[in-house]
């Protein structure tokens, strides 16, 4: 086993190199500090590397490689986006770099949207009170340089502000046009007290990607976050999302994903009000070379808030699940209600689930639990359907679609549930 | 009748915790000293000292060469920080690494030929070192079970009981040190084979330094006509106890092997440091019970003993089983994962536990299940109590390989919390790397039911004696793992171990 | 037996939630007195307080057994001074054996009242005979406490447990509760046989009917905190034929 401290002096020889081989984008006052901050932690903290306890089932190399790795273009067949039957504000980004063309007018009744590009150009703006603080807040209680790295470099990104309640949801759009792009974006999003905001996010962004967004609902705030993160096999990327609820506040994340060579989802988020909610799903499907890592911390800081962790991975021939959860109760937190389940349906002998769902608990008047299954079809089941009619493949269909109903029934609007639930099962039909 | 019999001891026992929590006022039962004069080695720890411990066994140079290549591996290597433990810096020059009685220089014979201080020091901890003695103390009982006891105080053993009747059924049980002496074909053969050296910083330590403990064999078919049991206490100043614990059940044998641990109470911290290793063969069967009632530390969190154990079973043929139940109430720290290698198909292994954590008491334990054949089968049982200042974590791995099809594990792991001080914490690894297995892991953290607590007060018990009532409740799966001794003991534990937890 | 003066009892988290404004009676040694009322008017939260259940602030007035101050004691000490409340919900206990807590409860209240514990040959011979005249049966004893018991079961197991405690004054909240014919038979059987010249009871209930089984010598009739009516078992007929509305109107006119 290598001494720690060696472990140390790699990862940050690893991060100076990177550091070097980079210049940090020009801009305005407030995010060139913000910037610099987040060059610091990155030198303090080293890449990640996969000796860390941190990335104990994911090894982290293709995200901190200097190079990212050419990923072909998945070919649609004419099948149509997601989400694309809805009425909504598109805002496209093209290789994870922002395409007024083919965007919509950023107007929308209650929000004010600029793009990230536009407002680093100014030396004060709103987010300079969130963009980058989230994320470093999220530094503890383990690291997680690639978002600081994000932050140090990202020029691209959207900067959301809600007042009110749109009448409809704001879509990120993440199309790709090359094989090699790099992508790093950075979104900052607001809901101001008593608004309600829904953003959708989808497509393949890029051949590797690192996102980040950070999010803070206000007083008596609604955000819904919905995203399906594309199907291109050969891609590598990192999302982190950052969520700070106050009081009264409510948030629900969804993530569908399907495909992809490394995918690492992250989500930090903050119950720092009383009587907060969080709820958080994600239903996963992948095959072959998929590698795909769910990694979640809730932190209740706060009296009387629930969370809820939802999340479903069905796997087959090679492809690895992971699910890293931790429910973190501080001792004011008394009346918690945590929840959180992660289960993983192997179709056939090689697939993978790895997982770590924790509980670290400082409050005694709390309700919280957790499980964890894995396992195959259930025979009796899989017999039950088929003496009653039902053909072996749509038996299966159905009970694979009826272990991933549970994450997707934490979507709030039924309707795109309902455009996931049939993206999900045409991918299953497909591959029979 | 049966039923009603059965029912009738259970009560007894019942009745017994009950009446022991309340003769007992407050304080660690075990924690006085037994004043006699003592061998120690110099203090520290260097190779001279490694090699002065050989040489007080009269050891061969063979077990010799393995201390001294451990004790290198050793200097090497860095204590793990990976636990949920906040542990002030150990000084391992700071401590003594063998004690040994004076009256003990030449071995005794027989049990008559012990110090009668020592035997007193037993008798007092309440263990039946004379042999024929009855136990189970359930009314009405006529004849209790016989139990074997090996006692190891501070580094050396005492002598083994019921030597001669074990003998006629092929079984060996004795101190390590003998085995060495008269068997040291099966030590050199199993020694470090289920723990090796360098498997982690304190089975490296333990490796280099172990002074003694118990030895075990069971031929191949022989039922152990009796329950094995040793019993360990820390008795000098300063001290670290390492001892070396080597269970070995050829094919289709059985044993119940009881461990139970005191030590006095002592402002400073102490070291204690042991490794256990199975080995099951062929369609056998070990069930390993531990009572760790080690000094806690004072209610300020001044001194007890660090805890740091390596227990391991080895289930290397077809169909072994392996049970480990643990009762750990004790000790200021507990670093301690009993663990499953379940290497061959349709093996078993189980793992009970209760860890209560109290005052300012630190406990980080859990288990490994490592299932390497097919068609086998884990469960865990976990319930932890943290109360005071305490910390308590759950720490356990599920891993399922390739090759080990049609497996299954089911987790249950408990918290329970009494006041807003202390912590309790679950972090499970599961692992599973084939399609055919299930893997189920189901966890809970809550606080006392106010509810139930009133119920009982309501008819008349006082508030200590109800969450005791209420934690021995929620133990109960575990402690009926126990045998019946054993479990009489734990009931008692688990409620004197929660005093000054309420009010 | 026991005497209650004006007692006044509120919420302890909400003290703008008065549920008892001045609630008296007074219960003689071998007396049976029943407490009716709709729902919410206090009756459960009356036998709340009486027996020490947290969350209730007494603001006003006593409540004394044999001229013992109650509610200066904690609930167990009010046990052993001889007080019983026969839960409308009992409780359940996973892990902890039916027996176990019998016997636990039993020893610990003749060891507060200084009495000798009964030995385990003798505590199971007087629990099996009263378990045999309730229908319990071996395993109903052995099970955990209340963990999947029906809701007769439940009832029973209360009354057994009053059987074996002997208190001199019980209090039965709704009983009846989730009982069928037969089970209510049975259980007023088991407290009528329990009836003496010195143990009372306070029988709380909604409904008349349990009061065919276990005629009470005083009906009170309890609205909105306080006793509005204070009869014969006549009473409680006069509530079964015409409701509590006309008899709240007569006290707040």
């Amino acid at each position: 086993m290598m001494p720690r401290a060696k472990l140390k002096a790699q990862k940050r020889d690893a991060a100076e190199v990177l550091l070097k081989s980079r210049a940090v984008p020009a801009g305005g006052a407030w995010i060139t500090k913000a910037r610099q901050a987040a060059l610091s932690r990155v030198s303090e903290m080293g890449l990640p590397n996969k000796r860390d306890e941190y990335w104990r089932y994911t090894d982290p190399r293709r995200l901190t490689d200097s190079e990212g790795q050419a990923a072909r273009l998945h070919d649609s067949q004419g099948e149509l986006p997601v989400f694309d039957r809805f009425d909504r504000l598109k805002v496209v980004f093209v290789d994870g770099v922002f395409d007024p063309a083919q965007s919509d007018p950023l107007a929308l009744e209650g929000v004010e949207i600029v793009p990230l590009a536009e407002a680093a150009q100014t030396d004060l703006h709103w987010a300079r009170d969130l963009y980058g603080t989230l994320e470093a807040r999220a530094q503890s209680p383990v690291e997680r340089a690639l978002a600081s790295l994000n932050t140090a470099y990202a020029t691209e990104g959207m900067l959301i502000r809600v007042t009110g309640k749109p009448t409809k949801p704001i879509s990120l759009i993440y199309q790709r046009s090359s094989e090699q792009a790099d992508a790093m974006v950075h979104h900052v999003v607001r809901v101001e007290a008593g608004a309600v905001a829904t953003i959708l996010e989808n497509g393949p962004m890029a051949a590797r990607f690192n996102q980040v967004m950070e999010v803070e609902i206000a007083e008596g705030a609604t955000f819904h976050h919905i995203r399906a993160q594309g199907r291109d096999h050969e891609r590598a990327g990192a999302a982190h999302l950052f969520v700070r609820v106050g009081v009264d506040a409510q948030l629900k994340s969804f993530t569908l994903t399907a495909n992809g060579a490394l995918i690492r989802n992250e989500a930090v988020i903050w119950l720092d009000g009383a009587d907060g909610s969080a709820h958080i799903a994600g239903a996963t499907v992948g095959d072959g070379a998929f590698h795909h890592d769910d990694t979640v911390f809730i932190n209740h800081a706060a009296p009387r808030c629930e969370s809820r962790q939802v999340f479903k991975k069905v796997l087959r021939s090679g492809a690895v699940g992971v699910f890293q959860g931790k429910i973190l109760v501080d001792q004011i937190a008394q009346l918690t209600d945590g929840y959180q389940i992660s289960q993983s349906l192997l179709l056939n002998e090689d697939a993978q689930f790895l997982a770590k769902p924790e509980l670290e608990i400082y409050a005694d008047d709390v309700k919280c639990s957790h499980g964890s299954t894995s396992g195959e079809i259930d025979p009796h089941q899989l017999f039950y359907l088929r003496a009653r009619g039902i053909p072996e493949d749509q038996a299966k269909l159905l009970l694979v679609l009826s272990f991933l109903a549970e994450a997707l029934d934490e979507i709030a609007d039924t309707a795109y549930a309902e455009d996931l639930r049939e993206r999900l099962e045409a991918w299953l039909r497909r591959r029979g | 009748m049966a039923a009603l019999d059965e029912m009738k001891m259970r009560d007894g026992v019942d009745r017994e915790t009950v009446e022991t929590v309340q003769s007992m006022a407050g304080t660690y039962k075990h924690g006085w000293e037994t004043d006699i004069e003592m061998d120690f080695a110099p203090k520290g720890l260097n190779e001279d000292i490694v090699k002065l411990i050989s040489s007080k066994n009269n050891e061969p140079e063979w077990l010799l060469e393995w201390r001294l290549q451990a004790y290198r591996r050793w200097l090497t290597m860095e204590s793990p920080d990976w636990a949920m433990l906040d542990i002030a810096e150990i000084d391992y020059q700071e401590q003594y690494y063998y004690a040994k009685p004076k009256s003990m220089a030449e071995k005794p014979k027989s049990l008559d030929d012990v110090d009668p201080k020592l035997l007193e020091t037993y008798e007092k901890l309440g263990i039946p070192l004379k042999e024929q003695m009855l136990l189970a103390g359930v009314e009405g009982a006529e004849e209790g079970r016989k139990v074997a006891v090996d006692a190891v105080f501070d580094s050396v053993s005492l002598g083994t009981t019921f030597q001669k009747e074990l003998a006629a059924a092929g079984v060996i049980f004795c101190s390590i040190s003998e085995a060495v002496e008269k068997h040291p074909e099966l030590v050199k053969r199993y020694l470090g084979s289920v723990v090796p050296q360098n498997d982690n910083y304190f089975a490296a330590l333990n490796s280099a330094v172990f002074s003694d403990g118990s030895f075990v064999y069971i031929p191949a078919g022989v039922r152990c006509p009796m329950e094995l049991s040793t019993y360990f206490r820390i008795n000098a100043e300063n001290t670290g106890q390492f001892e070396r614990t080597l269970i070995i059940a050829e094919k289709g044998s059985y044993v119940s092997y009881l461990e139970g641990c005191t030590a006095p109470k002592r402002d400073t911290s102490q070291l204690h440091a042991a490794v256990v290793e199975i080995v099951v063969l062929e369609d056998a069967e070990v069930k390993y019970s531990t009572v760790q009632n080690w000094f806690p530390g004072d209610e300020n969190g001044k001194g007890g003993i660090y805890n740091f154990v390596t227990k391991r079973a080895d289930c290397r043929e077809d169909r072994a089983k392996v049970s480990w139940t643990q009762v750990e109430t004790g000790s200021a720290i507990t670093w301690k994962y009993p663990s499953c290698i379940l290497r061959g198909d349709d093996t078993q292994g189980e793992f009970y536990s209760i860890a209560i954590a109290n005052n300012w008491q630190q406990a980080d334990t859990g288990t490994k299940m490592v299932h390497l054949g097919k068609n086998s089968r884990s469960r865990i049982v976990s319930k932890g109590i943290s109360a005071g200042q305490a910390q308590n974590t759950y720490r356990g791995l599920v891993s399922m390989h390739p090759k080990a099809t049609n497996s299954r594990n089911y987790t249950q792991c408990d918290s329970l919390l009494i006041g807003d001080k202390c912590g309790a914490h679950t972090v499970p690894y599961i692992e599973v790397r084939n399609a055919s297995s299930r893997v189920e892991h189901e966890a809970t953290t809550s606080k006392v039911d106010d509810d139930q607590l009133f119920y009982c007060r309501s008819r008349g018990m006082d508030e200590e004696e109800a969450v005791a009532l209420v934690v021995n409740g929620f133990c109960k799966e575990v402690l009926q793992e126990l045998p019946m001794e054993f479990a009489m003991e734990a009931q008692a534990l688990v409620a004197i171990s929660l005093e000054g937890s309420v009010g | 037996m026991l005497e209650i003066k004006n007692l006044h009892a509120e919420l302890e988290e909400d003290s703008e939630v008065k549920i008892l404004k001045g609630v008296s009676l007074s219960i003689k040694p071998g007396e049976v007195h029943a407490i009716m009322g709709p729902n919410g008017s206090g009756k459960s939260t009356l036998s709340y307080v009486l027996s020490g259940r947290d969350g209730y602030e007494v603001t006003e007035g006593s409540a004394t057994l044999d001229g013992a101050d109650l509610l200066e004691m904690d609930p167990e000490e009010r046990a052993a001074a001889g007080l019983f409340l026969a839960f409308q919900y009992p409780v359940e206990i996973p892990g902890v054996g039916n027996m176990t807590f019998l016997r636990t409860a039993v020893n610990a209240q003749r060891k507060a009242r200084g009495e000798e514990e009964l030995s385990a040959g003798d505590f199971l011979k007087v629990i099996r005979a009263k378990a045999k005249d309730l229908q319990i049966d071996a395993d109903m004893l052995k099970r955990p406490v209340n963990v999947g018991f029906s809701g007769g079961e439940k009832k029973r197991n209360e009354i057994l447990q009053m059987a074996m405690l002997e208190p001199k004054m019980c209090i039965l909240d709704e009983t009846d509760s989730g009982l069928d014919v037969d089970a209510m038979k049975l259980v007023s059987d088991g407290v009528n046989a329990l009836r003496d010249a010195g143990r009372s009871f306070l029988v709380i209930t909604h409904y008349q009917r349990l009061l065919d089984h276990i005629v009470p010598d005083v009906v009170h009739i309890l609205s909105e905190g306080r006793i509005i009516k204070t009869g014969g078992p006549e009473l409680a007929l006069e509530v079964e034929r015409n409701g509590y509305a006309d008899l709240m109107a007569e006290a707040n006119p």
